[in-house]
């Protein structure tokens, strides 16, 4: 569903060399399957990330999802895409503060031409699956961190996209909390066919993707190898 | 003493270390106060000059005299008089005074003066203006002196040859010196003349009079001079302190003050809220740094140190700015427009600065910069810190207190409407709290009804729009500019509707005072509008030669001191068919109070005075003129557009009343199919080119006056202005600072794929709202006020006041002022929707 083929992006930065933030990277993420990319802070995933999500123009390669060649989109179609074909979860809990969850969760589908109260009824059996039915009205402050990173699950998937990205969505969760919330993702994007892409550097999380990649100065590798590498690299 | 060093050292620091990282906030903290600051200063200036001229002036005069033995008509009365005052015992000092109104002419125009005189025996008792007076050039000479920037404005020199004109003699008059800033101080912007006596009596025939006699009685024995001057007045002069005339000209200023303390107000109310809403841009910032003190475990004390400072910092820097702008705005636009009131006081133009208004507005600046730093973050200060992650929900408290109060606003508004409309500025002050107080529920409100209305058909911008607005994480600053928005609409639709009403029935008065007569012929002059300089009656047998008219009637006028009021005296003939306008009459029956006003013996007063005498129609009044005469009340009526109130009498009982047969003005009735044109022609040709008397149609003087209390108004006009492009500015400047402020939301929303192009509607969708919503109430809270404003014209300052809401005047300025700050807000608006997607995702 999802393609990379030979993917590369660089970076001038002053006179020196240039920076390979992603160095020749292919990939392909079927629908349903959760592909986790492992790397520490500098190894290209965010730059990554903004590539597959048409924030970004590679300097080299493809990217297709279903066919469609993403890489090349305007502005325009790139943010249509984002909005109707993609679904992104962040480690900043960006919500609203003093609006409802469900307005919150609601907003993308507002984008979308979807009227208030449609997009309610969209996205209510959505908070409802991922535990949030009895805090439907409650403003985020009165949230806790793992039930604002739900409604911003809820959010990435109200428009029912068929790729979501989650740039490390347990980055501001304790361990247990960060957990709920990577079962509930997983559960939902198998249940509906959604191909997800999870970034991050948090070796628990890689426990459940599919597939595990490693990121590393821009290129793929095979995961344990760069598990070794920046346990090594820390000792 | 080295702690609180230490303490104060670190703080400094502190502050410099975070300055570098807001320092665009807190320059636009530093800018809005500063607004603020300028626009209560500049108000405040133009509010005292004013008072302050006058009082400047006749202390020129006065000197350390205490009292003074004054003419209640220009006539005066006679020198030996003085004689006698000298006689009298316990006076140390005796200086006999005569003041009289002139215009001088120039190559570059003319200018009304008043012209005073004293012996050079007696000059040196009086204030600086008369000490001039020893002066060798004009000591022996017959000549006069006139300050420095009078006479290069009429485009005058020293000794040269002029053209005076009292009354309605003119004559080659000799400017013997020109008065200078070192030799007379602050009275050089004076329309002030000086010239010695027995020349002066010259000048305006009255050789052995005086107008005044100024007194200072020996220590201990001010009872009994003020006795001796009593019993030499015999009831036909007036025995007054000498700062009476300042009495006199504050109670006729009175609604030309109340009008620009009133601005003063609103003015500040808009500065102080410009103020909070540009300070509340630098609260995020402050709240991180209280966080992180707190976490560092810093005092609360300390904490609110290091904030005071902040505060400090700001509100000193601004309102140095805001005095500097205040001084400039004041320069330019407020200098102190003496208008209709320099026909009855000699005023200035002179721009008085005191400490206490610049102490007044550096204050307000101090105070809005530490209520706008301190109160958005009390919780923060104030709330436990172990709580602050850890809350859970609480469900929301529903009780409205905010709203119960300005409902409770409105309701004291309405009793003072309806009970004591004299109280009109804390009517006002209620109402803006009550504005203030329901503005969060209104703006809801809009807010509730827009989601209604786009609920099941709105475009995705203006949901987005609606979200944003239902958010709290900037209703603070929201409802800052809202407010500011308000403010500025209800004291533009307050002041300019009741600006408007006042202006119509002053315009309504003007034309009933001038139908008296179809062409006028009276002293010609600046001053002279009211008709009220006196001129012997020599030339009405001339007049009805003159070819073309048919009959000439008389009119005689004056102003006349009556308790604390100058008021205007009209007597037309008794064959004027309505001498006391239908337009003007509050009680009494229009028909009978003519009919008894040609017949004689009756009077029509104002209703003003007639209540603070608590005098009704058909009572008996005693006048005090020259000539005390008993009179009855024939009708109550308006002050015909002067401030301290009117009388008018028929022509026959005013000559009676003042001991003279004097005119101030004659009447003419043309044959039919004689053209107007042809008058003045004819009157120089009558009377010769020494006259000062000219010809005008009672249109010619209907527009000079509307002409003069439209320049008495035009204050008002301007500070409603300013006030309101303050506010434009301001709101445009606050709400593009908090659009760009938000670009982060802005880049996440793109990343989830919303395009610049809704993003960018739904920031003008929401700064219409705001905008829209904030002024509408500002509109009709106004028209409540214009309500207000113009029973309290109307009954306590008894103007003739047309009753109308001025609803398009609301519509107007709530339209303008919304559609200028969206206009100008698109640009930033239009930056912010175009910021990077990117910006949210990079490492």
């Amino acid at each position: 569903m999802l393609e990379l083929r030979e993917l590369v992006k660089h970076y001038e930065v002053g006179e020196g060399e240039p920076v390979r933030a992603v160095d020749g990277v292919s990939l392909s993420v079927q629908s349903g399957e959760l592909v986790a990319l492992y790397g520490p802070s500098g190894s290209g995933k965010t730059t990554l990330l903004m590539l597959i999500a048409a924030l970004l123009r590679p300097d080299r390669g493809e990217i297709t999802l279903e066919g469609r060649k993403i890489s090349s989109l305007s502005e325009r179609d790139g943010a249509r895409y984002r909005l109707q074909e993609l679904g992104f979860v962040r480690q900043t809990l960006n919500l609203i503060p003093g609006v409802s969850a469900l307005d919150n969760a609601a907003l993308k589908l507002l984008g979308a031409d979807v009227t208030p109260r449609q997009a309610h009824r969209r996205v209510i059996p959505l908070l409802e699956q991922l535990g949030l039915g009895e805090r439907l009205r409650h403003r985020p402050e009165q949230l806790s961190m793992g039930e604002r990173q739900r409604v911003m699950i809820a959010r990435a998937l109200s428009t029912e996209p068929k790729l979501v990205l989650a740039d490390e969505p347990t980055g501001s969760l304790d361990s247990r909390r960060g957990r709920e919330v990577l079962e509930l993702l997983t559960s939902i994007c198998r249940e509906r066919q959604v191909a997800v892409v999870l970034v991050t550097h948090d070796p628990q999380a890689a426990r459940y993707a599919d597939r595990v990649h490693a990121l590393h100065d821009g290129c793929l590798v095979p995961y344990e190898s760069a598990r070794a590498r920046v346990s090594a690299d820390l000792l | 003493m080295n702690r609180a060093m230490t303490r104060l050292r670190n703080i400094l620091l502190l502050y410099r270390v975070r300055l570098r990282a807001r320092m665009v906030q807190e320059l636009f903290a530093i800018v809005g106060i500063a607004i603020g600051v300028a626009l209560l200063f500049s108000s405040q200036i133009a509010s005292n000059s004013l008072g302050d001229s006058v009082s400047e002036l006749i202390g020129g005069v006065v000197g350390k005299m205490q009292l003074q033995l004054v003419a209640r008509s220009p006539q005066g009365f006679e020198q030996r008089l003085l004689g006698e005052v000298q006689r009298l015992p316990g006076v140390g000092a005796a200086m006999p005074v005569l003041e009289q109104r002139a215009t001088v002419a120039g190559p570059r125009g003319q200018a009304a003066i008043t012209l005073f005189s004293t012996g050079t025996r007696y000059a040196h008792l009086g204030g600086p203006l008369m000490r001039r007076f020893t002066a060798a050039q004009i000591e022996h000479q017959h000549a006069f002196a006139l300050p420095l920037p009078l006479v290069r404005s009429i485009g005058l020199g020293s000794l040269q040859s002029t053209e005076l004109q009292i009354g309605s003699r003119r004559q080659q008059a000799f400017v013997g010196a020109v008065l200078l800033e070192d030799e007379v101080g602050g009275l050089i912007d004076s329309p002030a003349g000086i010239a010695p006596l027995p020349y002066a009596q010259q000048l305006g025939g009255m050789q052995g009079r005086l107008t005044s006699i100024l007194v200072q009685p020996v220590r201990g024995h001010e009872r009994e001079v003020l006795a001796g001057l009593r019993r030499l007045a015999r009831g036909r002069l007036d025995v007054q302190s000498t700062s009476y005339e300042g009495a006199l000209f504050n109670q006729a200023a009175g609604p030309a003050k109340q009008s620009a303390l009133l601005f003063s107000a609103i003015s500040a109310l808009v500065g102080f809220l410009f103020a909070i809403a540009a300070i509340l841009f630098t609260t995020p910032q402050r709240r991180g740094l209280v966080e992180d003190l707190r976490l560092d475990g810093y005092p609360r004390r300390m904490i609110v140190e290091v904030l005071l400072f902040d505060a400090l910092v700001l509100g000193v820097v601004a309102s140095l700015l805001g005095l500097l702008l205040g001084d400039l705005l004041s320069l330019a636009l407020f200098r102190a427009s003496p208008g209709y009131l320099s026909f009855a006081f000699s005023l200035d133009s002179q721009r008085v600065v005191t400490v206490a208004s610049a102490v007044l507005a550096a204050a307000g600046g101090l105070f809005a910069s530490i209520v706008g730093v301190l109160v958005p973050l009390r919780k923060d200060i104030l709330s436990p810190l172990l709580l602050q992650s850890g809350r859970r929900f609480s469900p929301r408290r529903r009780d409205h207190p905010p709203e119960v109060a300005g409902v409770l606003c409105l309701v004291t508004t309405t009793v003072i409407l309806l009970r004591a409309p004299g109280e009109a500025i804390l009517g006002v002050v209620s109402l803006v709290l009550g504005l203030l107080l329901l503005l969060p529920a209104t703006i809801r409100l809009v807010v509730l009804v827009f989601e209604g209305l786009t609920r099941s058909r709105g475009s995705a911008a203006s949901h987005l729009a609606t979200v944003e607005l239902k958010s709290d994480a900037s209703r603070a600053r929201s409802l800052a500019i809202a407010a500011t928005g308000a403010i500025a609409v209800f004291g533009s639709v307050a002041i300019q509707g009741a600006h408007a009403n006042l202006q119509r029935g002053l315009d309504a008065s003007t034309h009933a005072v001038n139908s008296f007569a179809g062409m006028w012929v009276s002293p010609s002059g600046p001053g002279n509008l009211l008709a009220t300089t006196p001129f012997p009656d020599r030339f009405k047998g001339a007049l009805a030669r003159m070819p073309g008219v048919r009959s000439v009637q008389i009119y005689r006028g004056g102003l006349l001191d009556f308790g604390r009021r100058r008021v205007w005296v009209l007597a037309p003939a008794s064959s004027v068919a309505r001498p006391v306008p239908a337009s003007e009459i509050v009680s009494g029956v229009d028909v009978l109070a003519n009919a008894r006003l040609r017949a004689g013996g009756w009077i029509a007063i104002s209703q003003a005075i007639a209540r603070e005498h608590h005098l009704r129609v058909g009572q008996e009044f005693l006048l005090p003129s020259p000539r005390p005469t008993r009179l009855r009340i024939a009708a109550l009526i308006t002050n015909i557009g002067w401030p301290p109130g009117a009388f008018i009498v028929n022509a026959g009982d005013y000559a009676h009343a003042w001991g003279s047969t004097d005119v101030s003005a004659y009447g003419l009735t043309l044959k039919p199919g004689v053209p107007t044109w042809r008058i003045p022609a004819e009157l120089r040709r009558a009377l010769g080119p020494k006259s000062a008397l000219v010809a005008e149609t009672a249109a010619q003087r209907e527009r000079r006056g509307h002409l003069t209390s439209r320049q008495g108004l035009a204050r008002l006009t301007q500070i409603s202005s300013l006030v309101l492009s303050a506010a434009v500015l301001a709101m445009a400047a606050a709400m593009g600072a908090m659009i760009w402020q938000r670009r982060r939301r802005l880049a996440d929303m793109k990343v989830d794929g919303f395009g610049r192009g809704i993003l960018w509607r739904s920031l003008l969708i929401e700064s219409a709202l705001l905008l829209g919503g904030g002024c509408l109430s500002g509109a009709l809270f106004g028209l409540y006020g214009q309500l207000l404003l113009t029973r309290a014209l109307t009954l306590v300052t008894g103007f003739p006041v047309a009753h109308t809401i001025g609803a398009l005047t609301a519509i107007g300025n709530l339209g303008l002022v919304t559609a200028v700050a969206l206009v100008i807000l698109a640009v930033p608006g239009y930056l912010a929707a175009c910021v990077r997607p990117a910006i949210m995702l990079q490492d």
